[in-house]
């Protein structure tokens, strides 16, 4: 059974200034189903080119990029629109919530992306669902002024998990909470990769990357995995 | 078909909830399109209503576009032809029409020559080899008008309107005292001069008195009355209506494809009599001049409308600006760049639908307002009902409006970086 992503020797340079210079050198990592990762690294030691490279935000300049078997690396746009849509969830620093939109509305967002058509009714039970599991469904016609920020967190991870992806990829979403509220956020995200989800999470805290399955150290654009982690 | 629906409806939601989380912001952009589209729906409506009281007019005058018209010189024998062919006939009404004189015996009308009321033609003439000299006899309390005589309802063919009393009825039995229907212009004159009932009319054997049954409106300057054929044929010959030494008129109107046509024509030429016969084209005539005076004032109105294009697109091109990270992230959840495109253009072309039913509701109340003020003044304002092309110019409007100053500004959501996320 093939992986659910496997990279091999992904590279990206950024060009533009005066010496082009290497983000991500030769870059290989695997994850099933289920698993959980983390990646560690200093700022612009390029965690989050990579997680962009993972998600089809980007595109590497060489290597191999599989998705369940399949070669992504070079999509089209339109069809990594609709891989984004299907298979990935992400979560991020800041949790983009749009203000003027209720935490249902704004989790209804992944829903309402031209990516096929939900009718109302099954559209607000999905969304109801995910409030549910990241235990907020209270909230779910407040806005997001109203709301703390470990509340606000738990709508963007509602919102990545709204479609059921194959893969959560949340670059540093502790970073703007406290310490309690960014354990409750780790624990939402862990529950995912147990109905078989496979979670990237970049972080710079090392006792939230301490629960993930795997942890990898990125230093200049090269990711190595940390041996001994369980 | 499916997946078009989906990303149509996905897009009209989120332009609505675009719209509703930044009312100032739409508000400010229908405020700088308002005006434009507001000038188009008034020239378009103005053109419209122009449009419609000319050919109104025109059609009072020549006759409905499609109208079969046969003129031809005021023979004897021409007058029984076409009486006679087109007699019980509904497809073809003949016309002659005369000179006569409603009023005192032995005087000179007031208007000699049948001369609208309040234009003096001059005295009436009589030439010889000598030259002219002016006809004698004193002016009296008589009206000089063109008396028309028909042998069906010409309403089919010239939509006279009913100003008051009744039109002539050609289902009854002849009268022996002619009726007539009075023009306006014939009209004012009787209303100006009480005259005895009394009628002359060039080779009559007697004097008639007429009954007047109605007023209508038939477009023409000149004092009219119109009467049944053969009511007036009770005092006078159809055969010596039609003088050629008077300046007496005969002609024919018919639908096309009438039968009679072609029947009339070859009896008259048998005659030696050649007809005029023409079609009414009075729009395409018209058409010219009026697409000339449209495209003037719709030029005028363009340039008003290209400001509230640049006004739309400039709060477009702000409001894109704002939502950088939102499209961004619609973009990571999965939308795909043309819907973020379509989403900023629904948002453009719903402000300006929403402008154009606001310049709409505007140049109808604007319309009912001018009717009700000034509408006893100006006939052509009269109950006059908002033009339906009007309606559809301002949608237009506001629907290109919309597409030009959304446009711009949905390349610019399209092209945001999906990777602004992740560096914001």
């Amino acid at each position: 059974m093939s992986a659910l992503i496997e990279l091999a020797g992904i590279t990206k340079v950024l060009k533009g200034q005066e010496q082009p210079r290497t983000i991500l050198d030769g870059v290989g990592l695997t994850l099933e189903a289920g698993q959980s990762l983390a990646i560690v690294g200093r700022s612009g030691s390029g965690k989050s080119t990579l997680l962009s490279v993972i998600g089809l935000f980007d595109r590497a300049d060489s290597g191999s990029y599989q998705l369940e078997g399949q070669e992504i690396g070079r999509l089209p746009e339109r069809r990594a629109a609709r891989l984004r849509s299907s298979h990935f969830g992400f979560v991020f620093q800041r949790f983009f919530l749009l203000k003027h939109l209720t935490a249902a509305q704004n989790v209804a967002m992944a829903l309402v992306n031209g990516q096929g058509w939900l009718p109302r009714r099954q559209r607000r039970n999905r969304v109801m669902s995910a409030l549910e599991e990241v235990g907020i469904a209270h909230l779910a016609k407040s806005r997001p002024a109203k709301m703390s920020g470990g509340e606000q967190q738990r709508v963007a991870i509602a919102r990545a998990l709204v479609r059921d992806p194959k893969i959560l990829l949340a670059d540093e979403p502790t970073g703007a909470l406290d310490i309690e509220t960014g354990t409750l956020v780790i624990d939402a995200l862990l529950a995912a990769t147990r109905r078989g989800c496979g979670l990237i999470l970049v972080t710079h805290d090392r006792d939230h990357a301490a629960r993930m399955g795997r942890i990898h150290d990125l230093v200049d654009g090269v990711l190595t995995e940390r041996a001994g982690v369980r | 078909m499916r997946r078009f629906s989906g990303r149509f409806r996905s897009s009209l939601i989120i332009g609505l909830q675009g719209i509703r989380a930044r009312k100032l912001r739409t508000l400010l952009s229908m405020i700088s399109l308002f005006l434009g589209v507001l000038a188009v729906v008034v020239v378009q409506a103005g053109a419209s209503i122009a449009e419609r009281a000319l050919l109104a007019d025109l059609e009072l005058t020549a006759g409905y576009d499609g109208t079969r018209v046969m003129d031809m010189p005021p023979q004897q024998e021409a007058a029984d032809i076409v009486t006679s062919t087109v007699a019980g006939r509904s497809d073809a009404v003949a016309m002659v029409a005369v000179s006569g004189i409603i009023g005192e015996p032995g005087v000179q009308p007031v208007n000699p020559g049948g001369s609208p009321i309040d234009e003096d033609w001059g005295p009436p003439m009589q030439c010889d080899q000598n030259g002219c000299v002016p006809l004698g006899g004193p002016k009296g309390e008589a009206v000089e008008v063109r008396l028309t005589a028909l042998t069906g309802d010409i309403r089919q063919f010239r939509p006279f309107h009913q100003v008051s009393g009744q039109w002539l009825n050609f289902t009854t039995v002849p009268a022996m005292a002619p009726r007539l229907v009075l023009n306006r212009e014939a009209a004012k004159a009787f209303d100006r001069h009480k005259v005895p009932a009394e009628m002359r009319v060039g080779g009559a054997a007697n004097n008639v008195t007429p009954q007047f049954t109605g007023v209508v409106d038939d477009g023409d300057s000149q004092p009219r009355v119109y009467v049944r054929m053969d009511e007036l044929a009770t005092w006078l010959p159809t055969s010596k209506l039609a003088d050629p030494n008077t300046n007496s008129e005969l002609r024919m109107m018919m639908v096309q494809g009438s039968p009679v046509e072609q029947v009339v024509v070859s009896k008259l030429k048998a005659l030696g009599n050649e007809p005029y016969v023409y079609t009414v084209e009075t729009r395409k005539e018209q058409q010219k001049t009026l697409n000339l005076m449209q495209l003037v004032f719709f030029a005028m109105a363009g340039l008003v409308l290209l400001i509230g294009v640049a006004g739309i697109l400039n709060v477009g091109l702000a409001t894109v600006g704002e939502r950088v990270e939102e499209f961004a992230l619609r973009r990571a959840v999965g939308t795909p760049r043309f819907l973020l495109a379509g989403i900023v253009l629904v948002e453009t072309l719903l402000t300006g639908l929403f402008t154009a039913a606001a310049a709409i509701g505007v140049g109808v109340a604007g319309l009912r307002v001018v009717s009700m003020m000034v509408g006893n003044s100006e006939p052509i304002l009269q109950d006059v009902q908002f033009p339906w092309e009007a309606g559809v110019a301002g949608i237009i409007a506001g629907l290109v409006a919309g597409v030009l100053g959304g446009f711009i500004p949905a390349l610019r959501a399209a092209g945001i970086p999906i990777a602004t996320v992740m560096r914001a």
